[in-house]
């Protein structure tokens, strides 16, 4: 249990310091942006596949980390 | 004339003052311009054999119909309400099998795993209702938000509430969201029919419901021993209860490429396991109601008349910790092409490990319309407290044989289309049609389990 939390712990602390290291690589102008404010260059799921995340969610084991819904209903079928 | 120079001061400054308002007011630009409405629908049909409601064999047979409306409403310049209603109704053979023993036209037939009975669980409908506001601040660059959710179906009873928060920096290139979520679900627990029967009877299987029915064992000889593991008791605590932790970072990197890390850690509390869920031990004799010939033929699907009585249901740790970890890459190749990925690691205290890849590359095929295929590749370990059919062991505090929680690997492609209308020229009444989706998804897992997903979406604009 203890070797599990040191590596989540290790995952968590490298994902941060990659973040926080890329954080600093860019600064794009609004003037630049045209291709990053395209529809399809989201940073989430289209709005169409929420229904496929739903059924993802009940048939799955795992759910989370997609922007969507984290708990609250059964799943019972 | 200091008098003068005064009010010269005060005209100029308040006329900055107020070119400064009308600049804001010029270049701020609304959050929302005006009030859009979505019409979403999809149709999903799933098949397979393991079905959970009978210990993990039988017919999993699932058809669901979920009209749903979202409104989104700009309150003013920065505030947006959002309110999404959905109505999902489904036919479940699975659920049928609650109560196996009411297989329709003759009332004292009873079915199998393989085929749904008449029961009352057939047919269901869930609501689901969503609300959400969000306030931006003058900067666009602190956005607030609160939401709340309920949603009731025929077993179980859910109640949502959240707040979040979102901060851009490094002139929008960067963004930072915190949110937190509260789910206070309760179950209307429905059992099995001969568990519920059995605690009706007070334990006499030739008294109440089994009057009239003849309990065979192994052999198909009439017996009178069947009992569930430890007499049977219904559940004392019927809450589960999520509580939610989100965090995101996104990051522009160049022109044409961004990506977002997700991290979602979520506590479970309460009855986690299905109460209509059944169990069947290795170590535990067999009884069954029905046609006593049909024994030797339970796990095929040539049995449609006997029906094996429950050892118990599944049984689930109170508690459960899971740790999704996410990442989004999204790279703009050309005008017509992009390149959208998600990986996602997920680890829970129940055993289950998986990972989950998604790649979709949307094709701007003409100028209106965009086509988006799509494949998902996903893996899961089992937890720990699964077995299949007649392989738990009663002497465990923990077991299920739902395939939901068990070992497999699944696929799914999928194709969508979307049709855009910048200028909304098609009306409808004061509706403006703005955009048109259509997606399809097929899913097969390599258990015996495969499902297709049809969605279709309208989005309109209140002119």
């Amino acid at each position: 249990m203890k070797s599990k939390k040191f590596k989540l712990i290790k995952k968590i602390a490298l994902l941060s310091i990659i973040a926080y290291s890329l954080n600093s690589c860019a600064s794009i102008k609004e003037y630049e942006k045209v291709n990053i404010n395209d529809p399809d260059m989201e940073l989430s799921q289209r709005q169409i596949c929420r229904f496929e995340t739903n059924f993802q969610l009940y048939r799955e084991g795992s759910s989370g980390a997609n922007g969507g819904k984290v708990g609250g209903g059964c799943g019972c079928n | 004339m200091k008098k003068v120079i005064l009010l010269l001061l005060l005209f100029f400054c308040g006329l900055n003052f107020s070119q400064d308002i009308k600049k804001d007011k010029l270049y701020k630009k609304r959050v929302l311009e005006s009030v859009e409405i979505d019409f979403l629908s999809s149709y999903y049909s799933q098949e397979g054999s393991n079905a959970s409601v009978t210990g993990g064999i039988g017919n999993e047979d699932l058809e669901d119909f979920n009209p749903t409306i979202v409104v989104s409403i700009p309150l003013n310049d920065d505030d947006v309400i959002s309110i999404d209603l959905g109505i999902s109704t489904y036919t479940s053979a699975s659920s049928s099998n609650g109560n196996p023993f009411d297989a329709g036209v003759n009332a004292n037939k009873t079915t199998s795993p393989w085929y749904a009975s008449s029961g009352a669980s057939k047919v269901d409908t869930w609501k689901n209702l969503n609300i959400d506001y969000s306030h931006s601040s003058e900067d666009r660059n602190t956005i607030l938000n609160a939401n709340f959710s309920s949603a009731t179906e025929w077993d179980y009873e859910s109640f949502g509430f959240g707040v979040g928060i979102t901060k851009l920096y490094n002139n929008k290139n960067t963004s930072v969201s915190l949110s937190t979520k509260v789910y206070l679900d309760k179950w209307v627990p429905i059992y099995p029919k001969e568990l519920d029967a059995y605690v009706d009877a007070d334990g006499d299987t030739s008294s109440g419901y089994f009057n009239d029915k003849t309990i065979y064992d192994q052999e198909g000889v009439s017996s009178n021993k069947w009992s569930p593991i430890k007499g049977f008791g219904l559940i004392n605590d019927k809450s589960r209860n999520t509580f939610s932790l989100s965090f995101l970072f996104s990051q522009i990197l160049t022109k044409n490429a961004q990506f977002a890390f997700f991290i979602d850690v979520i506590k479970q509390q309460g009855w986690l396991a299905n109460p209509l869920q059944r169990v069947y031990f290795s170590d535990i004799n067999n009884f069954y109601i029905g046609n006593p010939s049909s024994i030797p033929l339970y796990t095929s699907t040539l049995n449609n008349d006997v029906f094996h009585l429950a050892d118990d249901i599944e049984r689930l740790p109170s508690n459960r910790l899971k740790i999704p970890i996410g990442l989004r890459f999204n790279y703009y190749l050309n005008e017509n092409l992009a390149l959208r990925t998600y990986y996602r690691h997920y680890f829970d205290d129940w055993g289950i490990n998986s990972h989950t890849f998604n790649l979709e590359l949307p094709i701007k095929i003409l100028d209106d319309f965009t086509f988006y295929p799509s494949y998902r590749f996903y893996t899961q370990s089992n937890a720990d407290y699964f077995e299949p059919y007649e392989k738990l062991l009663s002497s465990s505090q923990y077991y299920t044989s739902d395939y939901d929680l068990s070992k497999f690997r699944s696929n799914q492609l999928g194709f969508g289309l979307k049709y855009v209308d910048i200028f909304t020229k098609l009306k409808v009444w004061d509706l403006g049609l703005k955009s048109v989706n259509i997606n399809y998804s097929k899913y097969k897992r390599n258990s015996d389990f495969q499902s297709y997903i049809f969605s279709v979406g309208f989005k309109f604009v209140v002119n």
